[in-house]
């Protein structure tokens, strides 16, 4: 089962503001993304589903954030400050149990 | 993930023509649709490509080689026409291939909550960028050969190039295989064995004087 949390927008700006982020892609089913993105475009605003996705499940909160990161930084350096980045906000929001939060880099972005 | 990439598939050995595993990898398009979006400027803004890592990646590797074309055109214009740019065409099919999530290769983080990976396709688009920016020399195909799935076990890149006039290989190659290296440690914690380069292709320039005395 998996249910969107109200807090999950915040995590799409939380993770772009992380150093070292280029790029944030949808975390969850492609075919939602990319549906909402242009349901999104054909409305001219911004797409409705969140890029990172949480799911809630019986254990507790899977969070999953798929980034794209700029050549400067080490893969490793940049998703351990998204990972931190979004356990202090599910701490702070007073979120239940985080069993996972995945960070998944999924480009390096060369400098041009 | 427990995908393993086969060590023995060279440039030519899958079917060119399959349209479904070329869009199953470029998330529902084929590396003509990318092209177009490339020849319009990525104008109309399609959010289907633009938030797909695999056609990021695959969108670096076309410009990458147009601009790779446009170098070789320059150089030697009045040659181009004799030219033969097969090579190109399995660049591409590579390019579509490689550009693929792939499998995911773990970092590592003390939080008990944390899975930091990153993945097959984007390290092979890392490599595949290092090896096209230098000078005289274009990267095939590149395969990540080993479980990268599992931390510490020892894997080796093996990497097909074309390479073109006026190289010293070895010292090429030598410059490659560094340049790797200090790629792989950046972007990734993987054991690095070997990294086995083989020069598949090498573009000598057609002798046109000959040609022309045929005709």
């Amino acid at each position: 089962m998996t249910t969107v949390l109200p807090s999950i927008e915040k995590l799409d700006a939380l993770v772009r503001q992380v150093v070292g982020v280029d790029a944030l892609y949808p975390a969850g089913s492609i075919v939602t993304a990319v549906l909402a993105a242009t349901l999104g475009a054909v409305a001219h605003r911004a797409p409705i589903a969140p890029l990172v996705h949480i799911a809630h499940q019986a254990d507790g909160l899977r969070v999953t954030a798929k980034i794209g990161i700029g050549a400067a930084e080490s893969s490793a350096d940049v998703s351990g400050r998204v990972h931190d980045a979004i356990a202090e906000h599910l701490r702070h929001s007073g979120n239940p149990t985080v069993v996972q939060i995945a960070v998944i880099v999924a480009s390096v972005r060369p400098s041009d | 993930m427990t995908e393993l990439t086969p060590t023995n598939r060279r440039f030519l050995a899958f079917d060119l023509n399959d349209t479904e595993r070329e869009q199953a990898g470029l998330h529902g398009h084929t590396i003509e649709q990318l092209s177009d979006y490339l020849d319009r400027g990525r104008v109309p803004a399609d959010p289907s490509i633009d938030d797909s890592p695999e056609c990021e990646i695959a969108l670096r590797g076309l410009e990458r080689l147009r601009r790779a074309q446009q170098t070789l055109l320059d150089k030697d214009l009045k040659r181009e026409s004799l030219r033969d740019d097969s090579w190109v065409a399995s660049i591409l099919d590579n390019i579509t291939l490689e550009a693929h999530a792939g499998r995911e290769i773990p970092l590592s983080h003390p939080s008990p909550t944390a899975r930091l990976v990153v993945t097959e396709g984007a390290v092979r688009g890392v490599l595949r960028e290092v090896g096209d920016r230098m000078q005289n020399l274009f990267v095939g195909r590149c395969v990540l050969v080993g479980d990268v799935s599992v931390p510490g076990t020892p894997i080796s890149i093996m990497v097909d190039v074309t390479v073109f006039p006026g190289q010293n290989i070895p010292l090429l190659a030598e410059q490659l295989r560094h340049a790797m290296y200090v790629a792989l440690h950046k972007y990734t914690e993987l054991v690095v064995a070997a990294i086995d380069i083989t020069v598949s292709d090498l573009q000598a320039l057609p002798d046109s004087s000959a040609q022309e005395k045929e005709h």
